[in-house]
């Protein structure tokens, strides 16, 4: 214990200390009624998906991705995403014929503590419809990572 | 036991000098001046009868206990160990003076030697790249299985078992010699179920995981051990040749693979003595062969050895990104074939000079399979050349020095992928040729003033890149994040000021080890705020780091049936350039110590009350959390029966009396949130013919 109170301040005379380390994670939230995917929201083929989050870090933020698969196994990942089907329905497990797959990075302006993410995911209109995972994830400069998950239905 | 100490003596390889053999359960407090004397690196040894008394599941674990050693576990049948903070490929493991080679990159590794057939473990606790090499940056493991047997026959069964996991487990070992020739078999056995966290549920994301009767579901598994070793020992020659196969099997938490929390229509619940996926699996094959012969005013000792290293680990197969669902479970697999030649002289130049002198080869062949790519196909040809001189000036005062040249060849090779991302097949690796060399250094002192003992040392040593830092390109489903490697890497530098202060009083002993460590170009995997697929970019580069830490422990033997043990251990690291600059280092332990009394009865038979503590660690790296402090308390007895020429020996340690709920930092499962282990109980019987 001592000598972590003789050793600190030494090594920091040297220059070894640094007050400013980030060490919290960014947020990702709400932005009010345009928020979107919420959890269980049907999206039809053919349609688009308004993504609006508000992202939020304490220092910088650094970057988002985006991406979309199927739950057709219903596996399910982290924070709200569960399973969408309706009471006493037992959706049956299937094989994926073409599944959507969407995954892309985005870019936010260096310097930005506070920045709204808006973008129009266009839903293709020959994929199989059924439960997707909507997958948000992002990071500030420093390299912390925040996820969150929105289950989503994409609908015939 | 005078006999055993000189047939050890006879048998070692050249590396080592004196050794005490520590048949007690305590580390420093037998600690002879003799043996302090004899190197300028602090070094800890231990037997064993320690090894017994500490049993912890796994030999990692079982080392905990000494000051500057650490062992990062996973789950509770795998550990692997680190030496002040550096683990992975910056320590060197080596059994029997030969390096020990399996994927010791891998977070999720562990260990894959048999904690029973060991007689002897050496700790240096500081560069041992002179005597090892590359990756010997941060010290040392050398583990000794090689005494030399004494009787025409003679062997040792053990049984042990431990609560918390439901652990059991057989070791025998059968031995004789008949006048020139010597031989040994050992066989080891060891099964685990599911082992319990005093918590009813996990959380990670804010996703709550819930754990039936806190049993982390998935944790099982078993090992598989056994070699055999042949013998011949004349007056001036002598030789001996082992086998040795070790396999473990072991699951991972089901429900966080890596940091993706998922579920699956495997009921883990089922039982909690199978393995389901995802698991690992390892097995570890070595053929090794030593020859030393001595002449006049000079001893030369030859290795040569070879390991094949099979490794699998398999998971439910799932489609990722624009990999579609895999055909199979077999995520990845790797065989390595490592190759070791050695030849080491030590002349004795006169009464008071001696040089060492030696010559080391070491080729590595790595194949990969497996539907996820993490490192490349690479052979890596490996040279070193040394010479170190030690100078006794008198019986108070000794010097040494030496030198080492390495020269690394690594040729990596590239890799596709074998699904298409947007009509090709991504190119994931590169072919990559990359030579490399480097000069290191060290030179000590050991002086023994009255009843004191005080060492110094300084030193260069140096890491040859890996070629996971090299040629990484891929997901790393079990971490759940991109990994790229750096072709242009330079080899990773170290200087280091190693002190050693040794009290060697009647009653009371003291031993305090600080040390100061620079490394110019420190290689480090670092997240960055970019994503690459989908996932979070880790990339390798290059940071001046310096660090700096201690160990110290007192021993006070209060009166002849009771002793007091003090120990603990304080590391600082602190990353000087770069994107984290003013940062620490990943899974860095927090200071930490022992407490312990004990009570001596009936000449060998102990009891012994201690704690364990540790304090907050902040000093964090993304993705890590800061991890609270926490105390254990702990207890340990045993004791020796003799049954006609027999001796059955007792051990009984029970960890976490308090069932205190506690993060480990440097546990793998501390990323996921999941505690340290609950009380427990561990039960060694030994009996010895």
């Amino acid at each position: 214990m001592k000598t972590k109170y003789l050793l600190i301040p030494l090594l920091c005379a040297l220059g070894a200390c640094s007050s400013d380390k980030d060490t919290s994670l960014p947020e990702i939230l709400p932005v009010g009624e345009s928020t979107a995917p919420l959890n269980c929201q049907v999206y039809p083929r053919g349609g688009a998906i308004f993504f609006d989050y508000l992202l939020k870090d304490d220092k910088e933020l650094g970057a988002y991705n985006i991406e979309i698969h199927n739950n057709f196994d219903h596996h399910t990942h982290s924070t709200e995403a569960g399973e969408c089907h309706h009471e006493g329905e037992e959706e049956p497990e299937n094989e994926p014929v073409n599944p959507w797959i969407f995954n892309k990075d985005y870019p936010i302006p260096a310097g930005s503590t506070s920045f709204e993410a808006k973008q129009t995911i266009p839903v293709p209109a020959d994929v199989d419809p059924g439960e997707y995972h909507f997958m948000i994830r992002l990071t500030d400069r420093s390299g912390w990572q925040q996820l969150k998950s929105v289950s989503i239905i994409v609908s015939e | 036991m005078i006999a055993v100490t000189v047939a050890a003596l006879l048998l070692l390889p050249p590396q080592t000098d004196t050794v005490e053999v520590l048949s007690e359960a305590t580390v420093y407090g037998e600690s002879s001046r003799q043996e302090l004397l004899h190197t300028t690196l602090g070094s800890v040894e231990v037997g064993r009868t320690y090894i017994e008394n500490h049993f912890s599941g796994t030999l990692a674990g079982s080392l905990r206990s000494i000051p500057g050693v650490q062992a990062r576990s996973i789950g509770s049948g795998q550990s692997k160990p680190a030496i002040r903070g550096m683990g992975f490929n910056r320590i060197v493991v080596a059994v029997d003076g030969i390096k020990h080679e399996g994927q010791q990159w891998g977070d999720d590794h562990g260990l894959e030697i048999d904690q029973f057939s060991i007689d002897r473990i050496e700790i240096i606790k500081g560069p041992g790249a002179l005597l090892y090499g590359s990756d010997a940056i941060g010290g040392v493991l050398a583990l000794y299985t090689n005494y030399l047997p004494t009787k025409p026959l003679a062997g040792c069964v053990h049984l042990f078992g431990r609560t918390n996991n439901e652990s059991a487990g057989v070791s025998a070992r059968l031995e004789g010699r008949r006048r020139h020739f010597y031989w040994r078999a050992h066989v080891s056995s060891t099964d685990y179920a599911d082992y319990v966290v005093p918590t009813d549920h996990v959380e990670y994301y804010s996703y709550q995981i819930p754990l039936l009767n806190g049993r982390l579901r998935n944790t099982a598994g078993h090992e598989r051990d056994a070699s055999l070793t042949l013998g011949y020992v004349g007056a001036r020659f002598r030789n001996d040749l082992k086998a040795s196969l070790t396999y473990a099997k072991s699951g991972f938490f089901a429900n966080a693979h890596g940091l993706e929390v998922r579920l699956s229509d495997i009921d883990y619940d089922a039982s909690r003595r199978d393995i389901d996926l995802p698991w690992q699996s390892v097995s570890h094959t070595t053929v090794q062969n030593h020859s030393h012969f001595h002449g006049e005013g000079f001893t030369l000792d030859a290795d040569l050895a070879w390991q094949y290293n099979h490794r699998q680990e398999c998971s439910e197969p799932v489609s990722h990104g624009y990999m579609p669902k895999p055909a199979d479970e077999l995520e990845r697999a790797f065989r390595k074939h490592t190759f070791t030649g050695k030849l080491a002289g030590r002349i004795f130049l006169s009464e008071k000079n001696q040089l060492q002198t030696g010559l080391d080869v070491e080729f590595q062949h790595n194949r990969r399979d497996g539907w996820g790519f993490i490192i490349p196909d690479f052979e890596i040809l490996s040279t070193g050349l040394y010479a170190v001189d030690k100078w006794t000036v008198s019986d108070r005062l000794s010097l040494n020095a030496g030198v080492r040249y390495d020269y690394a060849r690594t040729s990596i090779h590239s890799y596709q992928d074998w699904y298409p991302t947007e009509g090709t097949c991504k190119q994931r690796s590169a072919d990559i040729l990359r030579h490399f060399s480097s000069l290191s250094w060290s030179a000590g002192l050991s002086w023994t003033p009255g009843r004191w003992v005080l060492k110094a040392n300084a030193g260069k040593s140096f890491r040859v890149p890996i070629p996971k830092e090299l040629g990484a390109d891929g997901v790393n489903y079990h971490i759940f994040r991109y990994e790229k490697g750096n072709s242009d890497l330079s080899p990773e530098e170290s200087y280091q000021l190693d002190l050693g202060l040794n009290y060697l009083g009647e009653r009371i002993t003291l031993r305090l080890d600080p040390f100061l460590n620079w490394f110019p170009n420190y290689i480090y995997l670092n997240p960055s705020a970019d994503y690459y697929e989908g996932l979070q970019r880790y990339g390798y580069t290059q940071a001046k780091v310096l660090r700096a830490g201690a160990e110290v422990q007192v021993n006070w033997q209060i009166s002849r049936f009771l002793e007091a043990e003090a120990k603990g251990e304080y590391l600082f690291a602190r990353q000087m350039s770069g994107d984290k600059k003013g940062y620490g280092l990943p899974f860095s332990p927090p200071w930490g110590g022992e407490f312990s009394l004990k009570y001596t009865f009936l000449e060998d038979g102990y009891f012994s009350l201690g704690t364990r503590f540790a304090g907050r660690q902040e000093d964090i790296v993304p993705p890590e959390k800061a991890t609270e402090g926490w105390w254990t308390l702990n207890a340990r007895a045993g004791k020796d029966f003799r049954l006609g020429g027999m001796t059955l020996k007792v051990a009984l340690q029970v960890d976490n009396l308090l069932n205190r709920r506690y993060y480990d930092h440097t546990s793998y499962y501390r990323l996921i949130g999941v505690p340290e282990p609950g009380i427990g109980a561990s039960l060694m019987l030994g009996l010895e013919f």
